[in-house]
């Protein structure tokens, strides 16, 4: 074996009972690289990431690092020999109950630096204090408790300790599926800068348009198999079609004619979120799919939130086909034809011990029993049935576990959920949060065709995605709407600008 | 080996519980006769029917630590109205109904809006109606002819419609709380596999905010569980007391342990691995089968709570470890 430096992996196969999760998968991370990582939902990444990151010990074929041949026991082992992970789950990564110091210093804080079983307020803060300096993170307080920060301030604080440990190879699953396009901006200069240190990163992500930007060679799974690697310049088109072959990438988009004269389907007049906040003014028209973009925090859930009778508007009125009505709670929403696919399909949609169809029904209940209400097993296994079919869900039956679908699946079933009944107003929020491209597009041509004279309104803070469905794309910025484009004339550094535009630029505006 | 570790997953307690049925039988012929038959499920009757209403809060994600005190509460309620109030057997039932319910409701209100955990809220109120039913009497057991404090004699009796919810027997043979136990289980499964509220039920205690966001009223339903295993417990207090002839200061112990280990039982049947009625009944039933048994085998009493916690963990430990292969 040559004295290669980086990391290889050669012939990983892994099986779970008679599945084949992979089978002789090879790569190489040279140091100094951004390597990405693609494949559709079920592809096999995670557990290629979970191979390389030492949580599965047994696996076939071999790994070695600078040329040496390895074997890690666990996934400490693997951080001690240099492969430090940050998952997907940033909740996972971090100690909610701890202050950002703790939590930047955990491995010091556990191993009892300097030999001492004694908590070492100091030490932990000196060392925390260092990580955060190396890491850019001057600013945070570190006195402040993890619980207390926003997703991509625990994700950074993630990524800082897994640096801190001065891995060979940085694995980071997802890093962006949940923090915001500024903070991504973020993400990708800290990584810049370790590229030229000379670590090798694996970037794994959903979002195409990311990696044909950052990384310098893309590797294709395809059901457990390599599917070959991309050298840059690589385009999105390239990467999709090596992912899942050539699928139709066009919905059949149908821009409804809509009269000037028209009664909007919903609309919003002067409603006021929060106190002190700007009213907000906003209208969907019959059959008009409205795209929400904007950083996290610029208002979008708020919006939506108040919409579905989460949380109580200060001021303001909502009307569905020009009637005024009133959400006090979600049940009367969902009563007026609001529904809502929330964000976070994992904590805030899935039912987990459930099966597919008892998901999909949990909505309406009332349709699938009688007077005394008892359940029409017969009508909802039909009902479920056909809505599994009509979405494209990979699966055995509708009586399959959820949990044993992969993301883009088990987010079909959770969207499939409310297009059972007439409905006035759909919202999804973040639709398609660690949702394959192929799971991404059958979604959005299911809801383009049946869209009828509904409105349909999508949160994201992904641009791309947002273009991905919508008819208009509406902007939204420290809880104001800042403008809007059709989706024929969209101007790309415009919506941008008006996305990251500070709320100082924004009240000289006004 | 993945069909086996399938198979056992689902039938295997079924199945070890049939084999030391006929074990029993074997090694004691008698085990098999009627009456002792009907005195196995008669034993297990009142915990068994606690063990459904802490199903319902299991079901929610939650738990009722207070059923066994609740029990004994209704033990003393229902004594006390009919020996010293001297009022009907119906008035004691629904009176401790009603009492049961309230406490329930206690519950969930201190675990829904107080947000006090739930196995230190119903802890709480187990110690607190513990001491509550020990007020009215002094202290002391109801039976008739008891002294009151103003130091005349209790006179009031259990009326006759009263005795026979707890001695009577249908067909000579039948224990009427047997009966109640079968229907109230009947009952509860079907509310909880068959009607939309029980998938709610389930759905709260999967994913609480999912379910409260597809429109389902979680706290109502949690409190709900609450009421419904309060009112439950109470039921079978007074069955106790009908059984028992008199209201008996200590009659409630035990009974918690004994509850909560028969619903959790049932996690292992059919590999349920999720509270479940039928399990709760079969988990009771196979605990009442393997003491009456063992005690006609010359197993000494003080071995029962042991037996009881080895099949507990033995069940549970069945369950998960096998399920998470799966």
């Amino acid at each position: 074996m040559t004295a290669e430096k980086g990391i290889q992996v050669k012939g990983i196969g892994k099986s779970f009972g008679a599945t084949r999760a992979l089978d002789g998968v090879s790569f190489d991370f040279k140091p100094g690289e951004i390597f990405a990582m693609v494949g559709a939902n079920g592809a096999g990444k995670s557990t290629l990431i979970k191979v390389i990151c030492g949580y599965y010990p047994d696996y076939e074929g071999e790994i070695f690092i600078d040329g040496e041949k390895v074997h890690f026991s666990s996934p400490h082992d693997a951080t001690n020999k240099g492969i430090a992970t940050v998952h997907q789950i940033i909740n996972q990564g971090v100690v909610q109950s701890m202050t950002v110091g703790e939590n930047l210093a955990l491995a010091e804080l556990l191993a009892g630096e300097g030999g001492s079983i004694l908590y070492r307020p100091k030490l932990i803060d000196a060392r925390a204090r260092e990580i955060a300096e190396k890491m850019g993170l001057g600013d945070i307080d570190l006195k402040r408790e993890v619980s207390d920060l926003s997703q991509s301030e625990r994700q950074m604080i993630a990524i800082a300790r897994a640096l801190a440990t001065n891995p060979k190879l940085l694995i980071l699953d997802e890093p962006t599926s949940s923090i915001s396009e500024r903070e991504t901006e973020f993400l990708f200069e800290t990584l810049f800068r370790l590229r030229e240190m000379g670590v090798a990163i694996l970037y794994v992500s959903h979002r195409l348009h990311e990696i044909e930007r950052i990384a310098d060679r893309v590797g294709v799974i395809r059901d457990g198999t390599f599917g070959g690697v991309l050298e840059h310049p690589f385009k999105v088109k390239q990467i999709v079609q090596a992912m899942v072959g050539d699928i139709d990438q066009n919905v059949d988009r149908q821009i409804p004619d809509i009269p000037v004269t028209a009664i909007p389907k919903m609309e919003v007049r002067n409603l006021v979120i929060e106190p002190e906040s700007v009213p907000l003014n906003l209208i969907i028209h019959a059959g008009e799919i409205v795209g929400i973009t904007g950083l996290i925090g610029a208002g979008k859930s708020e919006l939506a939130s108040v919409l579905f009778g989460l949380t109580k508007p200060v001021s303001g009125e909502i009307f569905i086909d020009g009637k005024p009505i009133i959400n006090r709670d979600v049940k009367e929403a969902i009563g007026n034809g609001i529904f809502m696919v929330p964000e976070d399909r994992t904590n805030n949609a899935v039912i987990p011990d459930f099966s597919i169809r008892k998901n999909i029904t949990l909505p309406f209940m009332g349709a699938f029993s009688n007077a005394f209400g008892l359940l029409k097993h017969g009508l909802e296994s039909r009902e479920a049935t056909r809505m599994v079919e009509a979405m494209g869900v990979k699966c055995e039956s509708e009586k399959s576990e959820i949990g044993e679908l992969s993301g883009g699946n088990q987010q079909k079933v959770v969207v499939a959920r409310w297009l059972m009944k007439e409905f006035n107003l759909l919202i999804l929020d973040e639709p398609f949060q660690g949702v394959d491209i192929r799971s991404r597009h059958d979604i959005n041509s299911y809801i383009h065709a049946n869209r009828g004279d509904r409105a349909i309104l999508m949160l994201a803070a992904d641009l791309d995605e947002v273009l991905e469905v919508a008819d208009r794309v509406v902007v939204m910025n420290h809880g104001m709407i800042v403008g809007e484009q059709k989706v024929g004339d969209i101007d790309r550094p415009t919506l941008l600008h008006w996305t990251s535009q500070s709320l100082n630029e924004l009240q000289l505006q006004a | 080996m993945e069909r086996i570790t399938s198979f056992s997953i689902k039938y295997g307690f079924l199945i070890v519980m049939v084999l030391s049925f006929i074990g029993f039988g074997i090694a004691e012929p008698a085990f098999w006769s009627w009456p002792n038959l009907f005195s196995i499920l008669l034993g297990v009757t009142i915990y068994g029917i606690l063990a459904l209403g802490v199903t319902f809060t299991l079901v929610t994600d939650g738990l009722d630590l207070s059923v066994g005190s609740t029990a004994a509460m209704s033990v003393m309620v229902a004594s006390y109205c009919m020996v010293v109030l001297e009022l009907s057997g119906i008035s004691a039932l629904v009176i401790c109904l009603v009492i049961g319910a309230l406490i329930g409701l206690m519950n969930g209100l201190l675990i829904v809006k107080v947000k006090i955990p739930d196995l230190l809220a119903t802890l709480g109120t187990m110690f607190l109606i513990q001491g509550l039913q020990l007020i009215p009497s002094g202290g002391r057991s109801i039976g008739t002819g008891m002294m009151l404090p103003d130091g005349e004699e209790a006179m009031g009796e259990f009326t006759e419609g009263f005795l026979y919810l707890g001695q009577g027997r249908a067909f000579d043979l039948i224990p009427i709380p047997v009966i109640f136990m079968l229907i109230l289980a009947v009952i509860v499964y079907v509310i909880l596999e068959h009607t939309r509220w029980g998938r709610v039920f389930y759905a709260i205690g999967g994913n609480a905010e999912a379910a409260r966001l597809v429109g389902a009223d979680v706290d109502r339903y949690r409190i709900m569980a609450y009421v419904l295993s309060g009112s439950i417990a109470s039921f079978g207090g007074v069955l106790l007391a009908a059984r028992v002839g008199r209201g008996d200061v200590s009659s409630g112990s035990g009974l918690l342990l004994d509850a909560v280990g028969a619903a959790l039982i049932g996690f292992a049947v059919l590999g349920a691995r999720k509270p479940n009625a039928f399990g709760t009944i079969v988990g009771a039933i196979f605990v009442g089968m393997l003491l009456n048994g063992l005690t006609m085998l010359n197993l000494p009493y003080f071995w029962q709570d042991f037996i009881k916690g080895g099949v507990l963990v033995a069940a549970l430990a069945f369950t998960f470890s096998l399920a998470k292969q799966r």
